[in-house]
């Protein structure tokens, strides 16, 4: 919720993180384009922009139930893509013309195998590989995949995708990343201009419009939160959320309704996407993108042998930011993130980090003892 | 000095009050659909016994539990887990482990020596380990909370109960009753399935010698005998009704913050 004399890209960002068919992705489509949906991180949206398309990254809002997508999947499925494959079958996803689906987690992969054999019509469905590991080879690995999955959008949009087209989308993506992290730099105050829970909605308003149009609201938005005061002065305890999924602002909105500010993050949606930039030299722009995903920023924590690297940019982040604890979300039956967190836990309690890991669904079926938890969190770690 | 703590839980609402140093507890009262009514229902038990004639007497109130939101008479709220650690500690300095079984949920808290949290396990949206399961249990046994409970229960050749859900214990306790296995075999065996499931909850928030039970599943002698042998240590009793710790430990929270505002006056 954006709180009174806020800026009013907040309320723009809110209302897009809110809503699937925004007006951007109207008028992206009014005027004639097309939108593609996907799943994953670690799938290039410059590849998208060099194709003239809008990435709209798949997301959960608004659904209330699995029942639909349960048809397909099991409970033990976590549910995430089921809402998400929920909300496509009730036909909110029907403004889609494709959608690609990276091969991260078995339950997200799922969604790609059950698309193709549900009832919906999308004209482009694509499993789009991506390595497990992170190392030279397995960047030359996905270099290969993104050399095929650029051949097959060129053949069924026809269009042509060329390196110059490639390099400009790629400036563009990594000026986003850079004017985002000026946003995250200003929350390092001791008065964080911006909550965790608009944040959320300034990073998801991102996935779901044309970049250029999202950079220029950006740079709108650090303008107005050089001037405008921070809301919360008196937070009980700065906190990091890290986690799988983050499309929505629950956690970021039970722990500052206990009077805690959320600062930073490492979730999928939100702090992981800011980090570094992709090689702008423009010899091999696939490769830049490749080696980007795979070897600076294998964040997804599906990829094995890059748990070291996870943990030191949690925890510098952790320390950067002044953050007094982590708070840790898994969605139930989410293996690769109960294995991570696992191990987090541990690690954060060394480097001096106080953690609260909670495993929840995408719908939050017990708000009452997630709250109860956080509360009590925060009074053993507060100020 | 005169504050008060009112804990709302789920099942009961508690309330306690604190004159200077002297603690009042009220009486358990059971929960309405309104938290508000029940909050209320409680802290005039507290007050009664305390001799008191209004809430507006007391200087100043924490609530808790599950309804705390709903206390309308209190001045701020705080987390059953802290309240319970709280409490306990206040009763006996030397606790450093708290297993609190309530209604519906069951949590396990480490303290360190000044009383500070080390850390809390809560069980997760499920009532196995908690008061609801004991509940659904002496549903079908036909014994009540009582039988459940009673030491003339402990049997030394439990059942074994291999489900902690409580949907599907229901049914493998109907299998046992039908065929003619012991009721204390049974009973024993459901204290020893919850006592299983409690204690890896306290292993993971960590256990340490002095171990105490608070809240509502505190009387359940074939419990505490199970986590004894569960667990490996000798569970202690509390010297104040370890139902109210949670309303003593708000109480003893209102106490430390108005005696912190009146210190800065």
């Amino acid at each position: 919720m954006i709180a009174k004399n806020r800026s009013q890209v907040l309320e723009k960002f809110s209302g897009i993180a809110g809503t699937l068919v925004n007006q951007s992705v109207e008028e992206f489509k009014n005027k004639g384009g097309m939108v593609i949906g996907y799943f994953c991180s670690f799938i290039p949206e410059e590849i998208f922009i060099a194709a003239g398309l809008l990435a709209f990254r798949m997301r959960g809002t608004g659904s209330e139930s699995t029942e639909r997508a349960d048809e397909y999947f099991t409970s033990n499925n976590c549910s995430f893509p089921r809402h998400c494959f929920s909300l496509a079958l009730i036909g909110k996803y029907n403004f889609l013309d494709g959608l690609v689906v990276g091969a991260s987690c078995d339950t997200t992969r799922y969604v790609y195998d059950n698309w193709k054999k549900s009832p919906m019509k999308t004209p482009f469905v694509y499993l789009l590989g991506f390595p497990h590991v992170s190392g030279e080879m397995q960047a030359g690995y996905y270099r290969k995949e993104l050399v095929n999955f650029k051949s097959a959008l060129e053949e069924h949009f026809n269009v042509t995708i060329t390196d110059d087209k490639l390099c400009e989308a790629i400036s563009l993506c990594n000026e986003t990343r850079e004017l985002q992290r000026k946003i995250y730099d200003m929350r390092k105050s001791d008065n964080p201009p911006i909550t965790g829970s608009e944040m959320v909605s300034v990073m998801v308003a991102g996935l779901s419009m044309p970049k250029e149009e999202y950079n220029a609201e950006l740079k709108q938005l650090i303008s107005d939160l050089e001037i405008i005061p921070a809301q919360n002065n008196e937070y009980q305890a700065r906190l990091m959320v890290v986690g799988s999924c983050g499309d929505d602002d629950i956690m970021c909105t039970i722990a500052e309704e206990q009077g805690a500010i959320v600062v930073t993050d490492h979730t999928c949606f939100g702090g992981k996407l800011k980090y570094g930039s992709v090689n702008e030299d423009g010899s091999d722009p696939l490769q830049a993108l490749a080696n980007y995903h795979v070897l600076t920023r294998p964040f997804c924590a599906k990829v094995g042998g890059a748990y070291p690297l996870r943990r030191k940019v949690i925890i510098e982040a952790a320390r950067e930011f002044k953050v007094d604890g982590v708070l840790g979300q898994r969605l139930g039956c989410c293996d690769t993130w109960g294995g991570e967190l696992y191990a987090l836990k541990d690690d954060l309690r060394d480097a001096g980090l106080p953690s609260l890991m909670i495993e929840r669904e995408y719908v939050p079926d017990s708000q009452g003892q997630l709250a109860t938890r956080v509360q009590a969190f925060i009074e053993t770690i507060r100020r | 000095m005169i504050v008060g703590g009112c804990d709302l839980g789920s099942t009961t609402g508690k309330a306690v009050v604190i004159i200077d140093d002297k603690i009042i507890l009220g009486n358990i009262v059971m929960a309405t659909p309104k938290p508000a009514v029940t909050a209320k229902m409680a802290m005039d038990e507290a007050i009664q016994n305390a001799g008191l004639s209004s809430v507006k007497n007391l200087d100043y109130i924490i609530s808790t539990g599950y309804g705390r939101l709903k206390v309308e008479f209190a001045n701020e709220n705080i987390s059953e887990i802290s309240c319970h650690a709280k409490g306990a500690f206040y009763v006996n300095p030397s606790v450093r482990t708290i297993i609190d079984i309530g209604g519906q949920d069951c949590k396990a808290i480490s303290l360190n020596e000044r009383g500070a949290t080390l850390g809390f396990e809560m069980n997760e949206r499920c009532a196995a380990g908690t008061g609801r399961f004991f509940q659904v249990m002496a549903k079908v046994l036909g014994c009540g909370l009582e039988g459940i409970g009673s030491s003339a229960n402990i049997s030394a050749t439990p059942a074994n109960i291999s489900n902690q859900c409580s949907v599907f214990a229901e049914s493998e306790i109907i299998t046992l009753v039908n065929n003619d296995i012991p009721m204390s075999d049974i009973i024993t065996g459901i204290n020893r399935a919850v006592a299983s499931r409690v204690s890896s909850l306290a292993r993971r928030a960590g256990v340490a010698d002095n171990v105490v039970i608070t809240g509502g599943c505190h009387g359940n002698d074939g419990l505490v005998t199970a986590l004894e042998l569960s667990l490996g240590v000798k569970i202690n009793k509390l010297s104040v009704d370890p139902q109210f710790m949670g309303a003593l430990g708000a109480a003893v929270f209102a106490m430390e913050k108005f005696k912190a505002k009146a210190g800065n006056v």
